[in-house]
């Protein structure tokens, strides 16, 4: 069973962006599952950061919609926990693709009532 | 007497989930030195206040939003 997840990295921004791709490729390679789609990705590019992060005052942000089975995601964490071009990270279970309520599909029948 | 009833703005616009990467909106909802502010002052409904203070808090480990602003640095 697979779910939907969100990342976000915040990479060392002094790192090209040939470098950040070649370790999403690496993060994203142990999360691959059959039949689960490829991470969709977002480049934020660089940003100044809201406080410094390791004496680092920017940082370059990207955005991961991924989708993986839940015991993938301990390996995962601990692979971008070690790699030190990575300033921080977030996985969190994405709320993008919500099911819609029952009551939205009947919403002509309410009214005769 | 009565107040009269402020009317939660997140669901005046339509949203059914704060996103924690839209800092801008977040940062409607902070007080000026960066604190959540409450929904007594904000008029956010109790649904988006709880959506407001996960997304805040996400957002903060991101350095997105500060956790203290102000503070000399």
């Amino acid at each position: 069973m697979t779910r939907q997840y969100e990342a976000v990295y915040i990479f060392d921004s002094a790192l090209e962006e040939a470098a950040i791709n070649e370790r999403l490729e690496r993060f994203h390679a142990l999360l691959a599952r059959p039949g689960a789609e490829a991470p969709q990705l977002a480049h934020w590019g660089k940003r100044t950061l809201a406080y410094p992060i390791n004496k680092h005052e920017t940082g370059y942000y990207v955005i991961a919609k991924l989708e993986t089975s839940p015991d993938a995601l301990p390996e995962f964490e601990r692979a971008v926990k070690l790699e030190a071009g990575v300033l921080r990270f977030l996985v969190v279970v994405s709320e993008g693709a919500q099911p819609v309520p029952a009551t939205v599909d009947k919403g002509d029948g309410e009214d005769d009532e | 007497m009565r107040r009269p009833q402020k009317t939660c703005s997140i669901c005046e616009s339509g949203v059914r989930v704060v996103d924690f990467k839209d800092e801008r909106t977040l940062s409607r909802f902070l007080s000026e030195r960066g604190k959540i502010l409450p929904s007594r002052l904000s008029g956010t409904c109790a649904r988006h206040q709880r959506q407001l203070s996960t997304a805040i808090k996400r957002a903060r480990v991101l350095a997105l939003l500060p956790y203290l602003k102000g503070h000399g640095g």
